[in-house]
């Protein structure tokens, strides 16, 4: 059913696959360099002089309390979500698509994650009490506060970093076995240890499927619940045009949405750079470009509805909040994320267009850049215009935010980066699932078939 | 590696044991000595670690006289709050006395002696010793006493109260000289000369706001700086929600909305000046209707006749039937009180509105009753009344000094470079007075312009008292004791005048050795004049319970009586205000007012105060001009255009605020900021618009006519940020301030749901 | 009982204010808008008692003000009828407070007196109660504040000096609060009486508009104005259960 992967065989699989983590190129050196000096210098630096200076730094007020390190925080959640959330759902579905990707898909979960929990770092104003947020038994025998969604929330991005840490892992497993075997050295004693001692049994793959399926199971609800509860550190507020009830909702289509743009700007990128022409086709890109529209759709009517429930109420806090968003002074924001995320997708309705590579990267990205908007939004036009007039304001990010925002794409590159070297970036197994039966004589002994 | 043996290992170790210990010692010996957990061996009176030690004294920050009481704890002052036995504040206390701290530890504080170096004005000043300054001041005033040229000597004082103020009398008068001049900027010249023409009395009277239940003030910002802000608020509350059923009705009539206009009731903006034809007009319709049964009716009506509300109505502003309803309610709603002042009683008629508005109480008969207008007694204890220096007087004096017939000027904490305009050219004539000696603790514009600053104690550092004017019904005085040691190298200025004298050999005249005993002396002559149960108790014992309490009054106090003089009657009537340019060249009317923060400008060195939010506007850190929204509209501006504010005699450049309360031909600017010295806060901060007054005096009293200065504004095409704490100032029909009627039963706030979305705020 | 109604007794328990049955004391202010001129004495008074800091003129620019106590201004209509009304905001120490809630380290709680209170040394400034707060009255320190020598001379040593990075808030004054209750226990009292507490801007109110007391004695000064036919409580609508009363400004 995979049309361009039928002329492959199991060894060039294996090969591109073990060239792409044994051999290293300048290129992949310079990026990983300018990747890691952005980082050190545009995340690390400023905040530890924030981190010196206090969060002065940045250009949260009274009473715009918080700003784009929520929104970021927000973002790379949202990020996270297709990631594995997509691997499970097409992996329940038995989407035979989804293997070429998955992932670096699911990578792209744990370094979002990673990234996202780091934001929580930068945003609080004493990180180095950040561990009071955790529940654990301590001299002063305080608990944290069970009662607050901040809590859930940590509660929750715990499990799911967790969760995703393992599904990744378990599914890599035969994959490390497949680059043991072919590795010498440091690399191969590390894959030693890292596939746990893989033989590719009939009983370890029928045990590895069960347990992946369970994980998949598990790791759904999980996902969905993530990001209502981030949701919920605005919706349980009574913060005019946060305190909806649509707000989880709305945060997971918008969780997913930017997720699934997020991997198809991911997708490019491997195909491009890292030579997974052969894995990676416009069959990805038709079908991941399906799921976005119809996510586009959702987001949009779920904006609609989201506008319409603030109009009708009819309140003044409500009826300001919605002007304010519209008209004021981030309005040319809104109809840019309206441009970006509602109009823009549509584009996708034509097959021509969702099965072509390059603008289907631009779209990702301007996608992502109008969720990151609507992230933002949320925090910039409803904090600063709550119940009392006379107490509005106006917050307006400073330098060390955006070079902070700036730096975490970085980061995330880094880390990305640093992945596809020990992480086999496309799940060989699988792949091979979808081939054709090769001809007796083939080498692949770290991947019988589980017919 | 050399080889170590065992002896000089122990060497070793011993020498570097011994550095460490010396290091360890030379490090204690160069600790800062409030690294000690206890600093005192020795604790001083008073000081018991962890427990507060209150004392009581006079608050100096405006004229009003409050009593504090200031908490220290080790020694240190920590708040100030109001003394609840002084009859004028009763506890309370506004932000500027509240911030009196900032004045004791302000980092900017002279901390002792200091000469001019170079040219004056060029701020190079070298540290000198108290005695080679007071040896400077004392061997010239000598030298003038002794060559009977005492006169060309001058002393120029913010206004002073008490036993200080009869010291520089006394001073003054060994010196030979007749050049005291006491000034204050906001000091009601006009008030004071219309009660002297109407009640024959040199004193003000005591406004009873608590139990008045009409209150008709034109123009005076009675809560804000209007002679005892805080024992108005008092009376204000009192008046308002106190004891009685009635609920105190308050009227406010001023071209720009003040805080006590935004307390009133209503607030109705009459044409500027005209305040006192409106006062005359409601006069005219009291005495026509025949409220009005005194037996000099006829008369009043003739003296009337040209006042009546409809021509009335044509020269200020004020509609007809609102002249005659608010006549009549003055009359029906007793008691009633009217009072006058603010830019009301500083135009070129300042005088006359006063008397149309002491006409007014005295037409409804609020003279002498409770909760109206009650007469001082003549006090009976120390004279506080002092001669203030008008505007004119310090033309004289500036004259004076420019035709060379002042030697040497001493200036305590007045400071007329700030407070006068720019074209009473004072600067200037200080070049031509050969020593300026400054007391002020502070490096104010006049201070910067001295050749010698022996700078004093602030008020929380030295001895004083102080007798409140107006008072209140009955004598009230107040000793002002040291609530901290010195911070610095400052002497109390009391003591420096004593210094002074005896360096002159007027000592016999002033025999005191210092202040304290300046005080404690005359205070001995107010016990002394005491009843028998006062001075049955004996003086020391007197004295410690005056400390204690930190304020003493007679009960008894006698009337004061009053009758009209007939004379007074055939003189009533109000000119038409004179302004300073033509309307065509300058189309708006300036209406400066002392900032609710800073009063005179005395409070712009106190980041508190700097960062009080405006009552009205709530702007932090600056200057601004006020203009009604459609007059910004015509001159297309928005809130934080820069425009030059012009008048005849000088412009300044301020930010526009759009202010829905003044009348669309005024603009409004603070007083305050603008100072180019006054320590790191205050300079070069915002502008001054004293300094483009023009003039205009008011005839009588020879006070500046302030609010008689017409600007034009030039728009400059550039912006400067507004820095203010505000939002948005409407409630968007939020309901957050809610209204009842004077039952209590709710009204339904007539807020507007407009969006206003198009504001930008910070 | 059985396990479901304990568990269901606990949890109405945990939903209650500070987990308590009865405050021992019920500390309320009521604010008479009709008295208030709008002065900001209570301003000054507040950062005198509590070593407010002084943020700048840059800081303020930025919205950074620290006011545990601000008079708001709300202007009505045009002139010439604009009218101005002043309302002092503080802390309304909630007794369902949203900000209670949301801390997930309880840095902020309800204590056995019906105080909203804020425990600096636990806050870790993820400044989520100042967007849970309605009232925006919970200020943040974005830097470490300083006082220019020899001001911090003034610094009253019974407040903590607040650093970089926490929350900070009215707290009716607590160490006064401590203070009275200290002195009531060595003269023997079971009680601090009415009137022997008064927080900074209460005790400086120039028109004597604010009022403080325990509301649990019904005859004192604070429960005789919480009773008037005027009173009422700001965003009364969100059930935040105030303790900040305000009497209705009379309009006549």
């Amino acid at each position: 059913m995979v049309a361009e992967t039928n002329n492959l065989g199991y060894t060039d699989i294996h090969e591109d696959v073990v060239r792409s983590i044994v051999k290293t190129g300048p290129k992949y050196y310079i990026a990983l360099a300018t990747a890691g000096g952005t980082t050190l210098l545009c995340f690390f630096f400023p905040w530890f002089y924030q981190l010196y200076y206090g969060i002065g730094a940045a250009g949260m007020n009274h009473p715009g309390v918080w700003g784009t390190y929520l929104a970021s925080f927000i973002f790379w959640i949202g990020l996270s979500h297709s990631g594995t959330l997509l691997s499970c759902v097409l992996h329940l579905t038995n989407s035979s698509w989804r293997k070429a990707m998955y992932r670096s898909a699911e990578a792209m979960t744990l370094f979002s994650l990673v990234v996202a929990a780091t934001y929580v770092m930068v945003h609080v104003g004493r990180p180095w009490f950040i561990h009071w947020a955790l529940p654990y038994p301590n001299q002063m025998e305080l608990w944290p506060n069970f009662r607050s969604p901040l809590m859930f929330d940590v509660m929750a991005i715990t499990t799911y970093i967790t969760g995703s840490t393992i599904f990744i892992y378990m599914g890599s497993i035969p994959d490390f076995a497949a680059v043991r075997d072919r590795t010498s050295g440091w690399r191969n004693t590390m894959y030693t240890l890292l596939s746990l001692g893989w033989r590719g049994t009939d009983k370890e793959w029928h045990r590895l499927h069960w347990a992946y399926t369970f994980l998949a199971v598990l790791i759904i609800p999980l996902a969905v619940s993530v990001h209502s509860i981030v949701s919920w550190d605005f919706a349980m507020s009574i913060v005019p045009a946060l305190h909806q009830t649509i707000f989880a909702p709305y945060f997971v289509v918008g969780a997913i949405y930017s997720g699934t743009a997020g991997i198809v700007t991911v997708m490019f990128v491997l195909r491009k750079y890292m030579g997974f022409e052969r894995y990676i086709t416009k069959l990805h890109f038709d079908n991941l470009g399906k799921l976005l529209l119809v996510l586009s759709l959702l987001w949009t009517y779920i904006n609609a509805v989201e506008l319409f429930t603030s109009w009708y109420s009819g309140t003044s806090e409500e009826y300001e909040a919605v002007g304010f968003k519209l008209f004021g002074f981030y309005a040319p924001l809104y109809w840019e994320m309206i441009l970006f995320c509602a109009v823009a997708p549509l584009l996708m309705f034509s097959t021509r267009f969702r099965t072509s590579f390059m603008p289907m990267l631009i779209l990702s990205i301007v996608i992502n850049i109008g969720m990151y908007t609507e992230r933002f939004l949320i925090i910039a036009t409803s904090l600063p215009r709550q119940y009392l007039p006379d107490a509005w304001g106006v917050y307006v990010p400073s330098a060390v935010e955006v070079s902070i925002m700036v730096g975490s794409f970085a980061l995330f590159t880094t880390l990305f980066l640093v992945f596809v070297k020990i992480f086999p970036s496309v799940s060989m197994y699988e792949v091979k699932e979808t081939m054709a039966t090769p001809k007796l004589g083939s080498v692949a002994p770290a991947s019988g078939s589980p017919a | 590696m050399p080889n170590i043996d065992r002896r000089d290992f122990l060497k070793l170790v011993g020498a570097g044991g011994v550095s460490v210990g010396a290091g360890f010692m030379l490090r204690e010996a160069n600790k800062d000595a409030t690294e000690y957990l206890i600093p005192h061996v020795v604790a001083p009176e008073d000081f018991s670690s962890g427990l507060a030690t209150w004392y009581n004294s006079v608050c100096s920050m405006c004229p009003a006289g409050c009593g504090i009481s200031v908490r220290t704890r080790e020694g240190l002052a920590k708040k100030i709050e109001g003394n609840p036995a002084h009859p004028v504040n009763q506890g309370g206390l506004c932000s500027l006395g509240q911030a009196g701290l900032q004045v004791l530890y302000n980092p900017d504080r002279l901390t002792g002696p200091l000469k001019q170096t170079s040219a004056r004005g060029s701020g190079s000043f070298e540290q000198i010793t108290w005695d080679e300054g007071l040896d400077q001041l004392g061997s010239r005033l000598d030298l003038l006493r002794a060559a009977r040229r005492g006169n060309r000597v001058a002393m120029l004082t913010q206004g002073v109260r008490g036993h200080l103020a009869q010291l520089f009398d006394n001073f003054m008068r060994q010196l030979g000289s007749q050049r005291l001049l006491h000034y204050d900027f906001n000091h009601p010249h006009t008030l004071y000369a219309a009660n002297q023409r109407f009640f024959g009395q040199d004193r003000l009277p005591y406004y009873d706001l608590h139990n008045t239940r009409m209150l008709l003030s034109f123009g005076a910002d009675y809560l804000t700086n209007w002679i005892s802000p805080v024992h108005h608020s008092l009376g204000f509350g009192e008046s308002r929600q106190g004891s009685s059923n009635e609920r105190g009705r308050f009227i406010q009539i001023e071209p720009r909305m003040s805080a006590s206009g935004a307390a009133a009731d209503e607030w109705l903006a009459a044409k500027p000046g005209t305040e006192g034809i409106l006062a005359l007009a409601l006069a005219n319709h009291i005495v026509s209707e025949g409220n009005y049964a005194g037996a000099d009716r006829a008369d009043w009506a003739v003296a009337l006749t040209d006042y009546t509300p409809a021509k009335a109505a044509e020269q200020t502003g004020i509609p007809q039937s609102t002249i005659t309803r608010l006549a009549d309610s003055f009359i029906d709603i007793q008691p009633s009180l009217a009072i006058g002042g603010g830019a009301a009683a500083n135009h070129s008629n300042g005088v006359d509105t006063l008397m149309a508005v002491n006409v007014l109480n005295y037409l409804a008969g609020n003279i002498g009753q409770e909760g109206g207008l009650l007469l001082n007694p003549e006090p009976t204890s120390v004279v506080s009344q002092q001669q203030q220096a008008s505007y004119s007087t310090l033309l004289e004096f500036a004259e004076a000094a420019r035709q060379g017939e002042i030697d040497v000027l001493i200036l305590n904490g007045s400071n007329p470079v700030f407070t006068l305009p720019q074209a009473s050219e004072f600067r200037e004539a200080l070049a031509s007075i050969p020593l300026v000696v400054s007391l002020s603790s502070f490096l104010d514009e006049t201070t910067a312009m001295a050749d010698l600053i022996l700078p004093s104690h602030t008020y929380l550092e030295s001895w004083g008292d102080d007798f409140p004017e107006p008072g209140m019904g009955f004598p009230v005085g107040a000793v002002s004791q040291p609530v901290v040691s010195p911070l610095y190298n400052t002497r109390a200025t009391g003591d420096i005048i004593l210094a002074l004298a005896r360096q002159m050999n007027v000592g016999t005249a002033l025999p005191w050795e210092n202040m304290e005993e300046c005080i404690k002396d005359g205070w001995r002559q107010i016990y002394e004049r005491g009843d028998a149960q006062t001075l049955a108790q004996g003086f020391d014992s007197f004295w410690t319970s005056v400390l204690r309490a930190g304020v003493w009054g007679e009960t008894a106090a006698g009337d004061s009586e009053f009758t009209l003089d007939r004379s007074v009657i055939s003189n009533i009537g109000v000119q038409a205000p004179e302004f300073s340019g033509s309307e065509e060249d300058f189309p708006f009317i300036l209406h400066p007012y002392l900032s609710p923060n800073f009063y005179d400008g005395r409070g712009a060195n106190l980041p508190w105060m700097q960062e009080r939010p405006d009552p009205m506007t709530s702007v932090v850190y600056g200057s601004w001009v006020e203009m009604n929204p459609s007059t910004a509209k015509e001159l297309d501006l928005i809130e934080g255009d820069l425009v030059d504010i012009q008048s005849l005699h000088g412009t300044v450049r301020a930010p526009v605020y759009l202010y829905p309360a003044i009348m669309p031909n005024v603009v409004a600017m603070p007083i305050g900021q603008g100072h180019q010295e006054f320590g790191r806060y205050a300079k070069d901060r915002g502008v001054n618009p004293i300094e483009i007054l023009s003039p205009e005096i008011e005839p009588i009293t020879g006070q500046l006519a302030s609010s008689a200065t017409r600007v034009n504004i030039v728009p400059t095409g550039r912006r400067s940020k507004l820095v203010k704490t505000s939002g948005t100032s409407r409630d968007l029909g939020r309901e957050i301030v809610q209204f009842a009627d004077v039952n209590g039963v709710e009204l339904s706030s007539a807020g507007s749901n407009s969006i206003p979305i198009t504001e930008v705020t910070a | 009982m059985s396990l479901f109604s304990r568990f269901m007794d606990g949890w109405r328990k945990y939903r209650k204010p500070g987990y308590y049955d009865e405050f021992d004391y019920h500390w309320t202010m009521a604010i008479d808008l009709d008295k208030c001129t709008g002065c900001q004495a209570c301003m000054t008074a507040c950062q005198a008692e509590n070593n407010i800091p002084i943020v700048g003129e840059e800081e303020l620019a930025r919205g950074r003000e620290i006011q545990w106590i601000r008079v708001e201004r709300y202007w009505e209509g045009e002139y010439p009828n604009a009218k101005l009304s002043f309302i002092p905001i503080m802390c309304q120490h909630c007794d369902s407070a949203p900000c209670e809630t949301v801390c997930p380290v309880s840095a902020t709680y309800h204590n056995q007196d019906g105080l909203n209170t804020q425990i600096y040394n636990r806050c870790i400034g993820t400044r989520s109660c100042a967007v849970y707060c309605p009232y925006e009255v919970r200020y943040f320190n974005y830097y470490d504040h300083h006082w220019d020598s020899p001001l911090e001379q003034q610094l009253n040593p019974d407040v903590t000096v607040r650093g970089k990075g926490v929350m900070e808030k009215c707290t009716f004054c607590i160490q006064r609060i401590r203070e009275a209750k200290d002195h009531a226990k060595d003269d023997g009292r079971r009680r601090v009486q009415d009137g022997e507490v008064q927080p900074a801007c209460v005790q400086t109110c120039p028109s004597k508009a604010l009022v403080f007391g325990d509301r649990k004695d019904s005859e004192n000064e604070v429960s005789v104005a919480i009773n008037d036919p005027r009173k009422y409580r700001v965003l009364d609508e969100l059930n935040t259960d105030s303790s900040v009363f305000y009497l209705k400004k009379v309009d006549a």
